[in-house]
């Protein structure tokens, strides 16, 4: 489930530490490998977070944008992944803040049409709309359950990473994570 | 969620938590107690029912999610365009261009700041030395000596602001720094055109309201 850039969890990949080096220096094309890195986990996260995809790329590049203007501010305590991300939270909750975003769920939660039954499973027609059952329930989650779902489930960090990314320790991030997945299971189990 | 023995526990009878097996399927965890679930009907359902639940969410996240095409070269283009007007901002209209320098941004910023009730902008000269029960004066109030009240990051039409301020005491500070934050927001779109993506608001002093006199 980990998809992280570094090879080993927790390890700073030393290709990355140089281009952190040269981009903090002002070399653009470093920090285009950086982007290059990152951009599809950053946009995955981003994605699952505010829904729409216009906005999920708004917040991805904004948040690269304001990791380049404040390199000099990254001491390398953390990677680069980690601390990229936490600015993209922050722009996700600024982006879902400015919205003033209560996802209106679908009009059929509840009704019949809500999670197909899995004797129609193999259909792939009845699958995609599965899935699609589980994005609009992800994004029904409160922001702290959403966020730590998001990155676990769909970033693929681990909790240690998570817990990095949030500020928080990492037996509060697997609570938080836990309680996520709680709660999306039983939106999940209540559409069905 | 699942038949529980406990009113404030997911429990299955068998005694085994709902929560363990919830774990055991989302994050393809080990069992606890692998000999006991191989023979316990009430451990195997709940698995196959939180399983099938589960099922979606797996296929969503292994969803090949790619970054936009033009993702990388956007973001390289204002890069680019930040590095040739890095203390500008630039509005571009089919006539020409627009550029506002940074410091009327954060000049803009911190008169719209100081419209708001109760509040003085901290103007970055470093904490003066004040006696006992002297208040310092209001454009003297900072942080670090040489640190800017206003901190403004520009890339093209947006714009950020970090903003410093110190509140008169007894306000609701919450609420003054919202207050704050939304007259910085209508003040720059009036009076630049420019974008506030973010306003931080620093509050750094509060000050004791001036005596009032009978």
């Amino acid at each position: 489930m980990t998809r992280d850039a570094n090879p080993i969890a927790g390890r700073t990949d030393p290709m990355e530490e140089r281009w952190v080096s040269l981009a903090r220096e002002g070399d653009e094309d470093a920090f285009a490998s950086l982007v290059r890195a990152h951009q599809d986990r950053l946009y995955h996260v981003a994605l699952r977070l505010v829904g729409h995809p216009a906005d999920a790329q708004d917040a991805v590049q904004e948040c690269l944008l304001q990791a380049w203007q404040h390199l000099d501010g990254f001491r390398g305590e953390a990677q680069f992944s980690t601390w990229v991300t936490r600015i993209l939270i922050n722009r996700c909750h600024n982006v879902l803040r400015a919205r003033k975003l209560t996802v209106p769920l679908p009009d059929d939660i509840g009704s019949a049409e809500g999670l197909p039954q899995a004797t129609s499973a193999e259909d792939l027609a009845v699958r995609a709309q599965r899935r699609d059952a589980v994005r609009t329930a992800v994004l029904s989650l409160p922001f702290d359950q959403r966020a730590p779902l998001v990155l676990t489930v769909f970033g693929g960090y681990t909790h240690a990473e998570m817990g990095r990314i949030l500020g928080i320790s990492e037996t509060a991030a697997k609570v938080r994570a836990h309680r996520g997945r709680k709660t999306l299971l039983s939106r999940l189990q209540e559409w069905r | 969620m699942f038949p529980s023995n406990s009113e404030d526990d997911d429990r299955l009878p068998c005694g085994a938590g709902v929560d363990d097996l919830l774990t055991q399927v989302a994050e393809h965890a080990p069992p606890r107690d692998p000999a006991h679930q191989r023979s316990c009907p009430h451990c195997r359902a709940a698995l196959a029912e939180l399983a099938d639940l589960w099922a979606p969410v797996t296929e969503l996240a292994a969803e090949d999610v790619r970054a936009p095409a033009g993702l990388l070269q956007e973001v390289m283009t204002q890069i680019r365009e930040l590095s040739r007007n890095a203390w500008h901002a630039v509005l571009t209209d089919p006539t020409g261009q627009t550029r506002i320098a940074a410091r009327v941004v954060g000049a803009v910023a911190r008169l719209a700041a100081e419209s708001v009730p109760h509040v003085s902008v901290a103007l970055g000269n470093g904490r003066p030395e004040t006696g006992a029960g002297q208040s310092p004066s209001p454009t003297e109030i900072a942080g670090a000596a040489g640190e800017p009240a206003t901190d403004v990051g520009i890339a093209g039409s947006h714009v950020v602001i970090d903003v410093q301020i110190a509140v008169d005491y007894g306000v609701p500070i919450i609420r003054v720094a919202q207050e704050v934050r939304n007259r910085i927001t209508e003040h720059l779109v009036a009076h630049t055109g420019l974008i506030t993506s973010e306003v931080n608001v620093i509050v750094v002093d509060v000050l004791a309201s001036p005596p009032t006199e009978t």
